[in-house]
């Protein structure tokens, strides 16, 4: 007779393959990262600028991000989307604080011809006015919409008192700021930080070295020349910030210090003393807020990297009536961090978690890029993930308890609400 | 192309196993033929809510997720108007834990007071979170009933309303687990790097001795043919005006299925679509505006959704909606055209199938359609459409007939 009360005995994970992708320098500023052990037909390209918004003292940014293919000399918007859309090519544009990505995904058969129609298309913009227009109108409406959202306002104020040190990276614009925009403006963005301002060329696919240098020659004229000007150290307002929304029926809670990137030493141990704190199912604070209290849909904290710095946040949205059970409860599993040593039981299953998840993200070309580049943006090298890895072997309760007393002290922190009190 | 073995336990439980010799992960798949459009009419929302108790805790097993996170795995589930559809992601070499958690919560519940006083919270906060505290949120909630008289995909996966969650009872539960959760009503898929025989081995260990159950019978009330244009206005404090059109579309398995499929892509899947191209940027009576289907295996819905632009009417865009859907029932589409829309379908399936979990999931979708080859078919299929199948489709289907239309008013 099965004993279904006894588990199946657990295998280690004791190898994961770090790959290493080909790089290619274009010149000190730029290079191409190619990663060609793709099985099946599909290429990801992706374009990054130093095109941030941290760059812009308005909107300009991400409104010239999005207007890359609004048409040029010899084709309109709706001619450019056509092209590329019959080569059955997705396109993804993005900007964030400080850099801004092209990405286009289509098939082997496909990606010169995208390649080419793009660039054509981003070398040659010249910004219509009524496309500007357009983009305005349908912003302004999105933000009016996105405004209505507790967890929008949340982010916002969230932002204003975490860098609170920074005007370019606090700064947060109001909907009237949009009509401020001109096209001057955006051309010279354009001019200075997309013509000037390519960082990297990230590529995931088998495709030829022939394909390869025809992506470069399509791009090489872009190459970065213009200042990078990221912070490298931000400091909060600490305190309750409440954003009254009376609507809300739920209330969203942003809570957060500065901290470090991969580039600091303690990253690592503080990565897996975050992760029993709120970044898998079983954290705590799911574990506590959802599945014990059912005050939340879902609870969790997170390490938000910048290129000189990082941040480490808590979010959640709860019914507006449990805002200050579920503060009080954090806080109780913030400080029971520094208190109480962290039981072996909970330790080790949160070592394998890990692992589980760091074989996962080695899983794939595409995956093993993103491993890559998250490193890369750090001067790291792969090799780093061979020092996660010893570090969830060898980490114990009583260092994870010492990291918490030292980083997670209550009175530290920005938090932020937003909904009714 | 995705290669699959496919065999049956003795109690009657399907199993589809997908070899996959690159990856060091694992993949188990089960997916319960049960939905939001089994509950009956006054217990909605129950389907999903059970999908939450299935994390708290099996009959031989106090947590589910526990184990699996020990074992380096994780797991999450999703219920839609057709299926519930569980899955966990585990190093291959651990596969044996997801079987030995699944086939215990396969087997039976632990069925705690606690666990379901908690979930009810949960999914509460959950419906407040998706429904009610989004601009726009609950259109859904007032669309379905719009559209649907009689079959339930008139309610959506989260419910009619938050008393039906508030008032589920442990009896209702287990009712509802005994008639749905067991094997004859199960389609399990495995994928990874094994051996069919060892996965044969295992499975027949862990879910060999789960008694079959009955395959419970669905009988649902059959939508009567619409025969008028419905329609409703409802106000909400948002900053824009919105209009909803839902229009009846064949069942899934079907092959007009797929045309239909491909005409809301002409009208509405991106920015060389015509409703785009002539509303938003020629006329900039919208602010957004596509077109897309809901992919249920019964009859669905192929909806238009837009935002007005500040000053337009609804008046103004509904006319601008027909005269563009009139244009593509009148007129055959380009060859040209047809071409890009295929392209695009094609380069999404690419990226679809990369994921081990995607190919998973789809395998035991289309079994659960008919037959999990299903899933190699699709490209062939839409091969096989031309403008004169999108022509006759856009005529049966985009009539003010079979139509329900929706309009949100800003106030």
């Amino acid at each position: 007779m099965l004993n279904r009360t006894l588990a199946p005995k657990l295998n280690e994970i004791n190898k994961i393959n770090f790959v290493y992708p080909e790089v290619k320098k274009l010149n000190n500023e730029t290079e191409l990262i190619w990663m060609k052990d793709v099985l099946d037909e599909t290429v990801r390209v992706e374009l990054h600028f130093n095109a941030g918004t941290i760059h812009s003292i308005n909107k300009v940014a991400s409104i010239t991000n999005g207007l890359l293919l609004s048409g040029t000399e010899k084709k309109n918007s709706i001619q450019i989307n056509e092209e590329i859309n019959e080569l059955g090519v997705f396109t993804d544009f993005e900007s964030n604080q400080e850099s801004a990505v092209v990405a286009f995904y289509c098939l082997k058969e496909n990606v010169i011809q995208a390649v080419q129609l793009i660039c054509n298309a981003i070398q040659n913009c010249n910004f219509p006015q009524e496309e500007i227009d357009d983009a305005i109108r349908e912003r302004k409406q999105q933000f009016l919409i996105s405004s209505e959202k507790v967890s929008f306002l949340a982010r916002k104020e969230f932002q204003k008192k975490m860098y609170s040190n920074s005007e370019r990276y606090s700064r947060q614009l109001e909907i009237n700021e949009y009509d401020n925009i001109t096209r001057d403006q955006i051309i010279s963005f354009h001019s200075n930080h997309y013509l000037n301002g390519l960082t990297r060329i990230v590529v995931v696919g088998n495709i030829d070295e022939n394909q390869i240098t025809q992506i470069i020659n399509n791009t090489s004229t872009w190459c970065n020349t213009t200042e990078k000007n990221y912070e490298n150290k931000f400091i909060n307002e600490k305190g309750h910030f409440h954003i009254e929304k009376k609507e809300a029926v739920q209330t969203a809670i942003r809570i957060g210090m500065p901290l470090f990137n991969k580039s600091n030493s303690e990253f690592i141990d503080f990565q897996i003393l975050q992760t029993i704190l709120g970044d898998y199912f079983g954290s705590r604070l799911m574990s506590n807020i959802r599945e014990d209290k059912g005050y939340t849909y879902g609870i969790g904290s997170a390490i938000l990297e910048s290129y000189l710095a990082g941040s480490f946040i808590i979010a959640t949205e709860v019914g507006c009536e449990f805002v200050k059970p579920t503060l009080d409860e954090i806080k109780k599993e913030i400080d029971r961090l520094s208190i109480e040593l962290i039981p072996e039981e909970e330790l080790n299953l949160v070592k394998n978690y890990l692992l589980g998840q760091l074989l996962k993200s080695a899983d794939g070309a595409n995956s093993l890029m993103d491993l890559y580049l998250g490193v890369d943006m750090h001067h790291l090298s792969l090799e780093y993930y061979n020092e996660v890895i010893h570090r969830i072997n060898t980490i114990t309760s009583e260092e994870l308890k010492t990291l918490a007393s030292k980083y997670l002290i209550w009175g530290n922190l920005t938090i932020v609400t937003a909904g009714k009190k | 192309m995705i290669k699959f073995e496919r065999f049956t336990l003795p109690n009657g439980l399907r199993v589809i196993f997908h070899h996959d010799p690159t990856t060091p992960l694992a993949v188990v798949n089960t997916l319960y033929d049960v939905g939001a459009r089994d509950e009956h009419p006054d217990k909605t929302g129950f389907a999903h809510l059970f999908e939450h108790l299935m994390f708290g805790g099996s009959v031989n097993i106090p947590d589910f997720d526990m184990p699996l996170q020990l074992a380096g795995g994780e797991s999450n589930a999703f219920t839609s108007n057709d299926i519930t559809n569980y899955y966990d992601i585990i190093p291959a070499v651990n596969i044996e834990t997801a079987l030995w958690l699944e086939s215990d919560r396969m087997l039976s519940l632990a069925f705690t007071p606690k666990s379901l006083e908690t979930q009810r919270n949960v999914v509460m906060e959950e419906f407040k979170q998706r429904y009610l505290n989004q601009p726009y949120g609950d259109v859904w909630l007032e669309l379905r009933p719009l559209a649907y008289e009689k079959h339930p995909y008139q309610w959506a996966t989260i419910g009619k309303e938050l008393k039906h969650i508030e008032e589920a009872t442990m009896d209702d539960v287990k009712t509802f687990f005994s008639k749905f959760y067991n094997p004859s009503n199960a389609i399990l898929c495995i994928a990874g790097n094994f051996k069919l025989k060892k996965i044969k081995e295992l499975v027949q260990k862990w879910f060999g001795d789960i008694p079959s159950g009955i395959k419970p019978a669905r009988l649902l009330p059959l939508e009567p043919k619409q025969e008028i244009l419905k329609e409703k206005i409802i106000e909400r404090k948002i900053p824009s005006d919105a209009i909803y059109l839902a229009f009846k579309m064949p069942e899934r398995k079907s092959f007009e299925y797929y045309i239909s499929d491909l005409l809301s892509d002409a009208i509405g899947r991106d920015k060389s679509s015509r409703l785009y191209i002539k509303i938003q940027k020629e006329l900039k009576f919208v602010t957004d505006i596509f077109a897309y289907i809901t992919g249920s295996i019964d009859e669905g819905l192929l909806v238009i959704e837009a935002k007005l632009a500040d000053g337009v009417t609804f008046l103004q865009v509904e006319e601008a909606i027909w005269n563009v859907l009139d244009e593509i029932k009148n007129e055959k589409i380009s060859l040209k055209e047809l071409k890009r829309l295929k392209n695009k379908i094609k380069t999404a399936k690419a990226f679809q199938e990369q994921g081990i979990l995607n190919r998973a999931m789809n395998l035991a979708f289309f079994e659960l359609l008919g037959d999990a080859n299903g899933v190699n078919e699709e490209l062939k299929i839409i091969e096989k459409i031309n403008e004169n199948h999108i022509h006759t489709i856009a005529n049966q289907l985009l009539n003010s007939n079979n139509c329900s239309i929706l309009k949100v008013k800003a106030i």
